[in-house]
């Protein structure tokens, strides 16, 4: 298993795209942390410390997620469109081992990205910022914050990425899950608050996506608390991973 | 001798129509097999249900006494695949390409990469990225993962597609070798009827999914010569007394004669005054017993692709 992420990781890595990618994700990370400067300085957004900037990443979720979405959607959908599926399911390895892998170097990858853009983002908050009169840098509770808001926030490109990576090796198509799932993350809150008033509302992938408003208190639907979210999560995944498997498993490759 | 490979009964049945029907075949080891088929006959299927791109309806593969069903890991690890053209990473360099596979099998080491790609001769730029190789330099990078792990079996589907006519001469070459040398049973799909030929030992004719004939080529055929003599009607008169079997060729006449009854021939035919153009041994291609046995190649109507 090992080794068929260390290929998958291999193959990520010679494409000029996640390169690319990287860089997006610091120029984005460095734009915002700009952004906020300048937003601050035109005194229009309150006082912004070093210390609330570092409290709060969950602004990275956003450019990581986009950017994982596009790993997953075309991490299986890339093998059967250059034609190399043949050649990779002809090995004597089951095919099952073979989506594992893709699938937990996706996640690898979007952890990868987290963390980049974790310390591009530290690295600024310190430049930018200054110390403000609360808790000091030095404090656990600041640290504590920082990487949970980090962890929560991973949970919504974990989620949306297993959702680009079902579509993406369902239908072979990567343009079609890249855009099914930037669609749902985009209007997902949306849909969430129109059927808030009803039961459904709870059970809906889009209410839970946002692991963060449990941090924030800004609540899609009221009364959701995180183990419920966690379980509505879980049932989602188990569902979008088994789709996934048992096509690609039963697939007669025609490619 | 014991057969590395043998299908028994095996069916694929694709949205209720049966595109393999009962296939029986069995592969032996230091022996190459073609196998020919029109289109849509169901040979591809047939390979990818081989090597485990598909799953058979019916039936079963059995693979060095491993059968696919049982243990899918164990049986295809004897098997190397190229599959129509060789699709490679191409934005990876060849070697890593090599790497890349020589990962998924067990105990191909650094060294035994190294060997493939002296073997294949391609040393030299297997360093650059596939996206710069020509269509010949794929199609030996193709042989050379098929070679890795050191193949008991070797499937090629249309392996000569691409391949210049001296590339053609040096993979035929090289693929008796590795069957005579190293014992590997090898698998060619071809529609290269000449090609097949010249590789083969035993060809597998497959028509409409079902196995219409298998035959070693080396076996003995009857003679035939070609005659060209004028008048025409004379020398058939002739040959007819003579007890020879004749059928009117091109221009000239089919005679079943073997090689010693020739300078007698003529010279019957010189006495009586005839004049003689041309006599020549002719060799029946696999060709004409092609189109002979499948009834002119049309494409099935079962068109599995």
């Amino acid at each position: 298993m090992l080794k068929l992420m260390q290929n998958e990781w291999m193959k990520l890595w010679h494409k000029k795209g996640t390169w690319i990618m990287v860089g997006i994700l610091v120029i984005l990370t460095a734009g915002m942390m700009g952004l906020m400067k300048w937003i601050s300085l035109q005194n229009m957004g309150g006082e912004m410390t070093r210390e609330g900037m570092i409290q709060d990443p969950s602004s990275l979720g956003g450019t990581v997620l986009l950017l994982t979405v596009i790993v997953a959607a075309g991490i299986v959908a890339s093998e059967f469109s250059q034609g190399t599926i043949k050649m990779l399911l002809t090995r004597p390895v089951k095919r099952w081992k073979v989506l594992v892998s893709k699938f937990l170097t996706v996640n690898l990858f979007g952890m990868f990205l987290m963390l980049i853009g974790y310390i591009v983002y530290l690295l600024l908050a310190m430049l930018l910022f200054k110390s403000g009169s609360g808790e000091s840098i030095s404090s656990w509770s600041v640290w504590s914050d920082s990487l949970y808001m980090l962890l929560l926030s991973f949970g919504n490109v974990f989620i949306t990425a297993t959702f680009a990576f079902t579509i993406g090796s369902v239908f072979r198509s990567s343009s079609l899950a890249i855009g099914l799932s930037l669609f749902i993350y985009f209007t997902g809150s949306t849909i969430s608050a129109l059927l808030s008033k009803y039961e459904i509302g709870k059970y809906l992938l889009f209410t839970h996506m946002d692991l963060t408003q449990f941090k924030t208190g800004m609540m899609l639907v009221p009364d959701l608390t995180m183990p419920f979210s966690l379980a509505v999560l879980a049932v989602y995944i188990v569902v979008f991973l088994l789709i996934s498997f048992t096509t690609f498993i039963k697939r007669d490759v025609t490619a | 001798m014991k057969p590395v490979v043998e299908l028994k009964n095996l069916s694929k049945t694709i949205r209720s129509k049966k595109i393999i029907d009962n296939l029986n075949l069995s592969l032996y080891p230091g022996q190459i097999t073609g196998f020919l088929g029109p289109n849509g006959a169901g040979k591809t299927t047939t390979i990818r249900m081989m090597v485990g791109l598909m799953k058979q309806t019916e039936g079963d593969i059995v693979i060095d006494g491993v059968s696919l069903r049982d243990d899918f890991e164990e049986g295809l690890s004897k098997v190397g695949v190229i599959v129509e053209n060789p699709e490679m990473y191409k934005f990876m360099s060849g070697y890593k390409n090599l790497l890349h596979f020589a990962r998924m099998h067990k105990g191909v080491t650094k060294e035994r990469i190294n060997d493939v790609v002296r073997q294949v001769g391609m040393q030299n730029r297997i360093h650059e990225k596939v996206g710069t190789y020509s269509l010949g330099m794929r199609q030996r990078l193709g042989l050379a993962q098929a070679l890795l792990h050191r193949p008991k079996f070797l499937i090629l589907d249309e392996p000569t597609n691409g391949l210049d006519p001296a590339g053609i001469r040096e993979f035929r070459q090289y693929l008796r070798k590795i069957a005579e040398t190293e014992g590997v049973s090898v698998f060619v799909s071809s529609h290269m009827l000449s090609e097949i030929e010249l590789m083969c030992d035993r060809i597998a004719i497959i028509q409409n999914g079902k196995l219409i004939d298998i035959r070693e080529i080396s076996e003995a055929r009857d003679s035939f010569y070609y005659i060209e003599v004028t008048p025409m009607e004379q020398a058939e008169q002739l040959l007819v007394d003579g007890g020879f079997t004749v059928k009117p060729f091109t221009d000239g006449l089919l005679v079943n004669a073997e090689q010693h009854q020739i300078p007698d021939l003529i010279e019957s035919f010189i006495a009586e005054g005839l004049q003689v153009f041309a006599v020549q041994p002719h060799r029946k291609t696999l060709e004409d017993e092609f189109l002979e046995m499948t009834g002119g190649g049309q494409i099935a109507e079962a068109n599995a692709k």
